[in-house]
């Protein structure tokens, strides 16, 4: 929150008695994070036809974490905002993961019974196949 | 007294300035007013007349129980009854009890601002909860739900009642909360008078600034778990059916993480009255100001870290299940700061006991009381014995309607005169508060009783064994529902016909003192610059003020 | 181009406001802090999607292995790149090109269509192999527990999605009736800011549901 000095408020916002002349406001980081953005969404389709089994998900996490670091860096301006934005914004993500963690942590950590049936460890029995088949539309 | 009415009047200008009350007294200029004061006003109608509701189905389960069998209503009209008393006492009463109501009016006050940053927003927040009431109302009366306010699925997705009204309502009131909250964070950080930094922020500000956080980051994720059962009442989509490989104890994550921390909602705001008017009627600054407003963050922040503990007969691995519990307990830890801090401020204070201040005593009782009771539940080897009886009900009713409604009370009476420049029979106003803290005993110890004895909660039939503490608890509600009659009754009578108040008959060095009572549209015609703390009683000064050039 | 206050369209300032800079700061944090409540609306789904592929990994592999790829990879594109066309809408209203960025605006509500149109191609194909959440479900090519759970989750996730790009487009579509009536410039430019955040926010979530539903 410290580091929202005047020079990172005056991008965002203009006072109506300011009569400072502002640096022509440039386009060229826009243009740059686009290609950056088309680059990574490449990759991300690449490496997901290789089927990298355990390491799919960690890379496409991680291409997807940098491309939406770029859109809210650069696109949603939170690399030139005042702190209180940036706090926001990281405080969803937190407590996303707070929901995620225990969430999963949960089910990860289960008692197996407590597991609802048709999960891959349960038995064949309790699979939801045959249900689907006597309920199905046609 | 007269002193400071001298100070009120020096400081809100000229009094020739219509109050808010007078300024336009059409229906149109209520209805489609950005005013936050009417739109605390209107918030605080609707929340009056929703209690009520609740308090009517309450009594009526409460009679039903004093039979061990059936009883003057069947056991389907019981489930709703106890479904729809939850709904609307959450929903509709809790939290927007004192945020909504008190919060909207008060709070621009007691930062030197005008308006709210959002005036359309408010009045929008105010609307989503007609809305959201209209839609609740309509799935009542069209048959209503019993699943329980916390609509636990399967059941819910497959119950024949109306249950998707009441979950879109809920949906809906959501929404207003989250407005609500909205507009106090930025009307907190963009609105502060001259002078006013956060050290100096009233510890109310500091109550609601920590609620409007959860309201923020919890709200939401109610939202869409709602959403989803609803998705799956009409459609089917089998996400939370076992059937389908679905994990019901899914929703009960999302919905608790939610509801869990909506009990700080209901709490935290209740809390901030109290470190107001603990100040007010002992003439005393807080007792450790930077650790009270601290602990309202704690709370807000350790209380999301609790969720689980709802869960620990619900399938939930024994590890989460242990880390919850454990989580669980570090709420006690603030909340006892601020007992700690608010017993610290009385300490040699010049305590006034007006009705107020009863409540306050209420107030700190049924806290410790629900708090304990709280730490002893997050134990999960107690937990095991007393889940789903009566000892969770009488848990949270000490903390909901315990602590949260005797701060909503006292906040009444000691707002009272701000909000209408009127005083209420101090008389009756401690009968009524002594009726009611009586009557709250009376019906919830025999609760805990009857949760330790094994008497589950929301059935229809008990043993014949359990009458007596059921007959107990049934006299102790109608007590209850006495004392909040009386009050109705004489606050309606004060508002037309009560004695016109002194701008502040309290004496308070609250800021929201530092205008006229009831206050002009514009509340103040400069904008006061904050040299002081509140509720700095060494000096005879007016409040933390001077005036601007 | 009006470099003075009077300059301003009328009633831009609350009365409640010392500054047009306060007003600003108070509009962007708001925005923020209702972006927030969006990340945690869509939470729910993400925990509800991880809970899930963590029982069924075999049936989500499956069953993200029979989505189009090619519409989804395209969909990715033409989000990014309205993203970017946004970006530019508020760069142009804030350097005083007020055509340049009514014209930017328009091609990202162009955008906002295609990638309806491609996803309704997407849910018609769905349709057409009963590939359908929960109790609609008889996608003969995945016959395994859990592939149900994996369109169920796949419809929500998408369905929510679809619906902000349809809140996104009209409220992109009120800002470029604002642009048109001049209303946004250098002095001022909060409004286009603002519309331009939610719709990023609506990218960044495609950004993450593109890999989780199409790629793994």
């Amino acid at each position: 929150m410290s580091e929202s000095g005047p020079s990172g408020q005056a991008s965002a916002v203009l006072h109506p008695g300011d009569e400072q002349e502002k640096p022509e406001h440039s386009a060229i980081p826009y243009v740059v994070v686009w290609i950056a953005l088309l680059f990574f969404t490449v990759l991300t389709y690449l490496t997901g036809k290789q089927h990298l089994g355990q390491w799919a998900l960690p890379i496409a996490m991680a291409i997807a974490c940098t491309k939406s670091a770029l859109v809210a860096l650069i696109f949603m301006h939170l690399k030139d905002s005042s702190g209180m934005p940036r706090l926001v914004f990281v405080t969803a993500l937190a407590f996303l993961g707070l929901l995620m963690f225990f969430t999963v942590g949960d089910v990860a950590t289960r008692f197996r019974p407590a597991t609802p049936a048709g999960a891959p460890f349960g038995t064949e029995r309790s699979q939801p196949e045959g249900l689907l088949e006597h309920e199905t539309p046609e | 007294m007269r002193l400071s009415e001298a100070d009120s009047h020096a400081l809100a200008g000229a009094p020739a300035a219509p109050s808010y009350l007078e300024d336009g007294t059409t229906v149109m200029s209520w209805i489609n007013t950005r005013d936050h004061k009417r739109i605390g006003v209107m918030f605080l109608v609707g929340v009056i007349f929703f209690f009520f509701v609740g308090g009517v189905f309450a009594l009526l389960l409460r009679f039903k129980l004093l039979q061990p069998g059936p009883f003057f209503i069947d056991a389907i009209s019981y489930n709703r009854l106890f479904t729809l008393h939850g709904v609307v006492m959450i929903f509709l009463f809790l939290i927007p009890s004192i945020p909504a109501a008190f919060g909207n009016f008060v709070i621009p006050l007691m930062i030197g601002a005008r308006d709210v940053a959002f005036p359309r927003l408010n009045l929008a927040s105010f609307y989503l909860y007609v809305i959201g009431a209209v839609i609740a109302i309509w799935g009542m009366v069209h048959g209503g739900a019993d699943t329980g306010w916390t609509f636990y699925t399967p059941y819910s997705s497959t119950s024949p009642t109306q249950v998707a009204p009441i979950l879109l309502g809920a949906f809906v009131l959501g929404f207003s909360s989250i407005l609500t909250g909205l507009n106090f964070i930025v009307t907190t950080h963009t609105l502060r008078a001259p002078g006013l930094n956060w050290m100096k922020l009233p510890l109310f500000v500091w109550g609601i600034y920590a609620t409007s956080i959860i309201q923020i980051l919890a709200t939401p994720v109610l939202g869409i778990s709602l959403l989803l059962v609803t998705v799956e009442r009409i459609g089917g989509f089998g996400l939370f059916d076992p059937a389908r490989g679905g994990d019901p104890v899914l929703f009960q994550h999302l919905f608790w993480f939610y509801s869990h921390p909506a009990v700080y909602i209901m709490v935290l705001p209740a809390m901030g009255v109290i470190s107001e008017t603990v100040c007010a009627f002992c003439r005393k600054n807080i007792f450790g100001y930077r650790a009270v407003a601290y602990s309202s963050i704690g709370i807000g922040f350790v209380g999301f870290f609790t969720w689980g503990h709802h869960l620990f007969v619900a399938g939930q691995s024994t590890f989460v299940g242990g880390a919850f519990g454990l989580l669980s307990m570090f709420v006690g830890i603030f909340t006892a700061i601020k007992v700690f801090n608010w017993v610290g401020t009385m300490y040699r204070g010049a305590i006034s006991f007006k009705t107020p201040f009863a409540y306050i005593c209420g107030f700190l009782y049924f806290l410790v009381f629900g708090g304990m009771t709280g730490i002893a539940l997050a134990t999960t080897s107690l937990d095991i014995h007393w889940h789903d009886t009566y000892f969770i009900v009488a848990h949270f009713h000490f903390i909901m309607v315990g602590a949260s409604v005797m701060a909503f009370l006292a906040a009444l009476h000691y707002w009272f005169p701000k909000m209408f420049g009127r005083t209420y029979p101090e008389g009756w106003g401690l009968v009524a508060a002594t009726l009611i803290i009586l009557g709250f005993n009376a019906t919830f110890i025999p609760q805990f009783l009857l949760g330790n004895f094994g008497m589950p909660r929301r059935y229809y039939q008990y043993p014949e064994h359990f009458q007596a503490l059921h007959v107990a608890s049934t006299a102790g509600a109608t007590l209850l529902a006495f004392g909040f009659l009386i009050i109705l009754i004489y606050l309606a009578i004060a508002l037309k016909y009560g004695e016109r108040s002194a701008p502040n008959p309290w004496g308070s060095k609250g800021f929201e003192w530092m205008t006229a009572s009831p206050p002009p549209t514009h509340n103040f015609d400069v904008i006061p610059t904050i040299t002081q703390m509140p509720h700095d009683y060494r000096t005879h000064e007016p409040s933390g003020v001077i005036r601007v050039a | 181009m009006s470099h003075d206050a009077a300059g301003l369209p009328e009633g831009i300032v609350g009365h409640h406001f010392s500054s047009l800079a306060r007003q600003n700061e108070a509009m962007v944090l708001g925005m923020w802090l209702f972006l927030a409540t969006e990340i945690l609306l869509f939470a729910g789904l993400f925990v509800g999607y991880s809970v899930y592929r963590y029982q069924f990994p075999l049936a989500f592999a499956e069953g993200s292995r029979h989505l189009n790829l090619t519409a989804g990879t395209l969909n990715t594109v033409v989000l990014i790149t309205s993203s970017f066309t946004v970006a530019m809408a508020i760069h142009f209203a804030r350097t005083d090109r007020r055509i340049a960025a009514a014209v930017c605006l328009a091609i990202t509500i162009l955008f906002a269509l295609a990638f309806l149109g491609i996803k309704a191609v997407e849910y018609t194909e769905h349709f057409h192999e009963h590939a359908l959440p929960g109790k609609f479900y008889a996608f003969e090519k995945v016959m395994i527990p859990g592939a149900a759970m994996f369109y169920t989750l796949y419809f929500l996730m998408t369905g929510l999605h679809g619906l902000h790009v349809i809140a996104g487009m009209s409220v992109l579509s009120w800002i470029l009736w604002r642009t048109l009536q001049g209303r946004y410039s250098s002095r001022y430019h909060t409004g286009i800011e603002l519309g331009g955040l939610y719709w990023h926010l609506v990218d960044l979530v495609w950004i993450f549901l593109y890999p989780l539903l199409y790629l793994i």
